[in-house]
Formats: structure tokens, C-alpha cells, sequence
């Protein structure tokens, strides 16, 4: 049996790296892609505990945030095809109109 | 014992593909590399026994979302993205957070090794039937929730359907 | 304990010890005689024309799109049909207003030409 702990660990890990692209990289939708990751990081913990717990709680919530995803995709990529129209870009520093 | 080293094969996978995900320089490796990601996260579903989310993870995480991600970085040229500098400028602040929370995550598992041991208890034969227990508690303990997805469906379907098709009338 | 998934686990080994012995062996034991015309991407046949890199119209995306939302919706299905005889009628009207909720945008969208690939 796999300890409570090997699972938290992997999850960290894995937000973290999700964090580390999510700062680094510069095309919109691979930060896109590292926020799934951090989310699927999440989700790992969620269903870690749920388990070891036994309660069932941690798992409708990780299906939650999977359909949360889901309407976020849809959106968030509607909103990156309507950003590529009108900017002709998909680097995020250059998206600065917020500058002084 | 086969599920410790499934564990581990399965981590190493994910672990690995999702540094690839972050370091690729063209955003179709990058996706397939979040799937590979994303299936071995599924994987260890499977070791904590919810076979349910598993499904779901590959349905609509693998099977949809990676589906539309793909569908959008051939929507908008690739080749432009792929030649432009990938990293951003500001590397240091995000060398210090990430360091940052680096450092507080694993100070927070040192510290509670200890913590996790009370969750020892349960591995409870509650949890078989995985399916079927769900759905009581979706369509019972979670009755709002489920009609507020439903609402928060109809609001990207219509938002999204709107911002794509802007142009193009 | 894992006894259930066992097999499957067999069976991912394998899938993956064929797939590796096959495609491992015709390279390894294949004969390569690489011309120009072999070489060049395979369309059906036809001579391949242009860059595969060539921007899509937006009608794939809304389809994929409406596709996530609507394979959502089935997943919602699938726990539901698994107790429905439990639920009884309180479950039959929980999923007949989310169902008629999600129908509403898919008649918005309809209305709105969404689906109209000619457009």
C-alpha cells in the first residue's frame, strides 16, 4: 500500500512544475497547458485524501473541477482565438496595454 | 507490492512528461506531452481505487480539453509562436516564486509526515462500487451543485460560441 | 487487493511489449530503400499540396468546443443512469432540468448559426 504521503509529494511536485511554466513560459497557450497541470495536481491530492479517509467527498469534488475545466477550456480558448485576431500575437508580455 | 511499483513508474511518467511539457519549445509537443501527463495522473486514479474519475479524466480531460487545445494552436499558426523567444523576460521574480513555493511545499511535508499518519486509519471497503456510490451522492448531497454546472455549461457555451465567432460576420 | 486490475496491468505489458517488438523488429530487420516519392507525406494518394501548417477555419474549434460541453453533460449521464432506479422520480427531474438547461444553449446556438458550416 502506497503511503498518504507519496501521493501529497507527487502532487506538489507536479504543481510545482505546473507553477514553474505557468511564470517562465511566454505563449499563451502552453501557460494555458501548465494551468491544467497545476489543476490536475490538485485533483491528486483531492483524491488522495478522499481516499484515505474513506470519504467520498474529495472525489465529486475532483469531478467538479474537471467540468469547472471544462467550461474554463472552452472559454479561456475562445478568448486566446479572439486575442490572436486582434493582437496577431500569443506571447503574454507582449500583451502590456495595462503599462503606464 | 505491484501497486507500490506502478506508483512509482507512474509518477516518474508524470513527473518526466510534465517537465517536458514546460521546457518544449513547440506548444503541439508541449500537448502531447500533457497528455502522457495527464493519463499517468489517471493511472494513479486507478491505484487509489476510483475508477469512476479515471473515466472522467480520460474522457473529457484527454478526450476533450487536450482535444480543443490541439484544435486551437492549429487554429492560430504555429510557426509564429514556435519561432518567437519562448521563456519570458522576468526570470528572476519567477526563479524567486517558484523557489518560494518550492521551499514552502516541502516544508510543509517535512513538517506534516507526522499529520498524515492519522488518515491511516480508513482505507475503507467503503469506496467500492465507486460508480454507484457517486452517483447517490452527485444526484443527492450535490443536487444544487450539479444544476449549477449545468448553468455554468450553458454560460461557456454561450460565451464562447459568441467570442469565436465575432469576426466573422 | 489488486487483483481487479492485475489484468489490466498484464495487458498494458503486453500491448506495449507488441507494439515495441513489432515496430522495433521492421526497423531493425527491414529493408530501407528511401526515394523522394516515398518519403513525401501519404494523402490518400493524392499529390500533398501545400503546408499542413496552413490555419484552420473556426467551425472546427466551435464543434470542439460544443463537443466538451456536451461529452460533460453524457459524464453527468453516466453516474446518474447507474442509480436511477434509487433516485426514483426526484433523479428523473433533477436531470430533466439540467438537460433541458444545456438544451437551451444548444437551441441559442443553433439559432445563432454556430452550426452553419457553410458560414
Amino acid at each position: 500500500m502506497v503511503p498518504l504521503s507519496h501521493y501529497i509529494a507527487l502532487s506538489a511536485i507536479l504543481f510545482v512544475i505546473g507553477a514553474a511554466g505557468f511564470i517562465f513560459r511566454r505563449n499563451i497557450i502552453t501557460v494555458f497547458m501548465c494551468i491544467e497541470l497545476m489543476l490536475n495536481a490538485v485533483n491528486l491530492a483531492f483524491m488522495a485524501f478522499s481516499r484515505f479517509r474513506g470519504n467520498l467527498d474529495g472525489q465529486l469534488f475532483v469531478f467538479f473541477v474537471i467540468v469547472v475545466a471544462a467550461a474554463e477550456a472552452a472559454v479561456g480558448l475562445a478568448l486566446i482565438i479572439s486575442l490572436y485576431r486582434s493582437r496577431d500575437t500569443l506571447a503574454i508580455d507582449e500583451l502590456d496595454s495595462m503599462k503606464l | 507490492m505491484v501497486a507500490e511499483v506502478t506508483f512509482f513508474i507512474l509518477s516518474a511518467l508524470a513527473l518526466g512528461s510534465a517537465v517536458m511539457v514546460i521546457t518544449r519549445r513547440n506548444p503541439v509537443h508541449s500537448a502531447l506531452w500533457l497528455i502522457v501527463t495527464l493519463f499517468s495522473v489517471g493511472g494513479v486514479f486507478l491505484i487509489l481505487r476510483a475508477p469512476f474519475l479515471f473515466a472522467v479524466q480520460i474522457i473529457l480531460y484527454v478526450g476533450g480539453i487536450m482535444v480543443l487545445i490541439i484544435f486551437v494552436i492549429m487554429l492560430v499558426s504555429v510557426d509564429v509562436s514556435g519561432r518567437q523567444q519562448q521563456f519570458s523576460r522576468q526570470w528572476l521574480v519567477g526563479l524567486t516564486t517558484v523557489l518560494i513555493l518550492a521551499a514552502e511545499l516541502g516544508y510543509a511535508l517535512y513538517r506534516g509526515s507526522k499529520g498524515f499518519l492519522l488518515a491511516r486509519s480508513a482505507p475503507a471497503a467503503a469506496l467500492e462500487n465507486n460508480t454507484q456510490a457517486i452517483g447517490t451522492a452527485l444526484y443527492q448531497n450535490y443536487m444544487l451543485p450539479v444544476e449549477i454546472a449545468s448553468i455554468l455549461l450553458l454560460v461557456a457555451m454561450v460565451g464562447a460560441v459568441l467570442m469565436a465567432k465575432r469576426k466573422m460576420e | 487487493m489488486e487483483s481487479g486490475y492485475l489484468t489490466i496491468l498484464i495487458y498494458i505489458g503486453a500491448v506495449v511489449f507488441l507494439s515495441a517488438a513489432i515496430l522495433g523488429m521492421s526497423a531493425w530487420v527491414g529493408v530501407k530503400r528511401p526515394t523522394r516519392e516515398k518519403l513525401s507525406p501519404y494523402e490518400c494518394g493524392i499529390q500533398p499540396v501545400g503546408d499542413a501548417r496552413e490555419r484552420f477555419s473556426i467551425s472546427f474549434y466551435l464543434v470542439g468546443m460544443l463537443f466538451i460541453l456536451f461529452d460533460v453533460e453524457a459524464v453527468f449521464l453516466y453516474p446518474w443512469a447507474v442509480v436511477y432506479k434509487e433516485l426514483k422520480w426526484f433523479g428523473f427531474t433533477e436531470m430533466l432540468l439540467y438537460i433541458l438547461i444545456l438544451l437551451a444553449g444548444y437551441v441559442y446556438i443553433w439559432k445563432k448559426g454556430a452550426l452553419d458550416w457553410s458560414r
